[in-house]
């Protein structure tokens, strides 16, 4: 079962060039990773960018229409879902965290950031579709983000020097300052960062679950013989789509959480005392 | 066992039980988010809505350092 292993590596390694003599398992894994897809004005264009292109345009088209479904209480069944999906992350999200004052400011960001997130990871799952948020720099991108609304934000509310102080909690001993302010900067490093992987790492998990249980099938036809191989492959098909059926719940729930959290530590940034 | 593992498969084996390593404590811990977020919910069930947010919160809080342990295994793998 190791031999998957140098697979992976190899195709990690020099992946988009050698299109000629791919194994089955090679062109599942070219699934994952992203690739080449064109130049433009000399810079490279990556495929997952054509998918963030796309998500931004989705958001554009499902989202014009609910403003004005939301303004006048107009529109067709499928308007009210999305405009009730936006009210909720409103109500239950940003307002039930951040407090109504806050949160009417950075709603609209937020409501961004996660249809942003579950439109990219949506695409990861229609065929020939890949997943932007499977790229550490996508995600640390976002994160980004938020780092610096936290920072900035906390520095513009509280005040520059006030942010600062106000990070070490009230009641400390003296002795002990020290410390705790290079561990509440040391968090405040640490939130984004784990924004970061949490993404990435469960776009790429998920599909890594997916590329096993496809490549059993192969990896049985291919060490003990075609029929093996076609013996095996309706139950691991099923497996794979069972596993397709729980992406698509992670990849809703992983936007809701990057953007419940990016909204928690936000919040705390804002107004460090509740 | 672990000799015969490196023997085997060098440093990509000790990867995947270092991987494995890491999933065992978020299953723990995970599990026992699970647990008491049920039971907190049998007991109060008009608080349902809050206890369910939070303890997503928690179990993704988890699930990064879970994460963040795996993916230093693969790309010790990878190497």
């Amino acid at each position: 079962m190791l031999s998957f292993v140098p697979a992976i590596a190899a195709v990690l390694q020099h992946a988009p060039e050698h299109a000629e003599d791919e194994s089955p398992f090679e062109v599942l894994f070219s699934h994952v990773v992203p690739q080449h897809s064109t130049e433009v004005f000399g810079l490279v264009w990556w495929n997952i960018q054509w998918f963030q292109l796309a998500a931004v345009g989705l958001i554009f088209l499902f989202f014009l229409p609910v403003r004005n479904a939301i303004r006048e209480g107009s529109g067709g069944r499928m308007l009210r879902v999305l405009a009730g999906w936006v009210a909720w992350i409103r109500d239950e999200m940003v307002y039930a965290n951040m407090g109504e004052k806050d949160g009417r400011r950075f709603a609209p960001y937020f409501l961004s950031i996660f249809f942003f997130i579950a439109f990219m990871n949506l695409f990861g799952l229609v065929p020939k579709g890949a997943t932007a948020t499977a790229s550490v720099y996508v995600t640390a991108a976002l994160a980004i983000l938020t780092f610096l609304i936290m920072v900035v934000g906390g520095m513009v509310v509280q005040g520059p020097g006030k942010f600062w102080v106000s990070l070490v909690p009230s009641g400390v001993p003296g002795w002990l300052l020290p410390l705790i302010f290079v561990l509440e900067v040391a968090g405040l490093l640490i939130k984004p960062f784990a924004l970061t992987i949490r993404l990435m790492a469960n776009m790429v998990g998920g599909h890594l679950v997916l590329l096993s249980f496809m490549g059993l099938m192969f990896y049985f036809g291919a060490e003990n013989g075609a029929a093996v191989g076609w013996a095996v492959a309706p139950l691991t098909t099923g497996m794979s789509v069972f596993i397709m059926i729980i992406e698509g719940f992670v990849a809703l729930l992983q936007a809701y959480i990057f953007t419940l959290l990016s909204i928690v530590f936000v919040g705390q940034c804002l107004h460090p005392d509740h | 066992m672990l000799n015969l593992l490196i023997q085997e498969g060098g440093s990509m084996a000790m990867a995947a039980v270092g991987a494995g390593l890491a999933v065992i404590g978020a299953g723990i811990g995970i599990g026992k988010i699970g647990g008491d977020a049920n039971s907190a919910i049998a007991r109060q069930p008009e608080a349902s809505g809050d206890i369910r947010g939070s303890s997503l919160i928690f179990a993704a809080l988890i699930e990064g350092a879970t994460f963040f342990a795996i993916v230093v295994g693969l790309l010790f793998a990878l190497k």
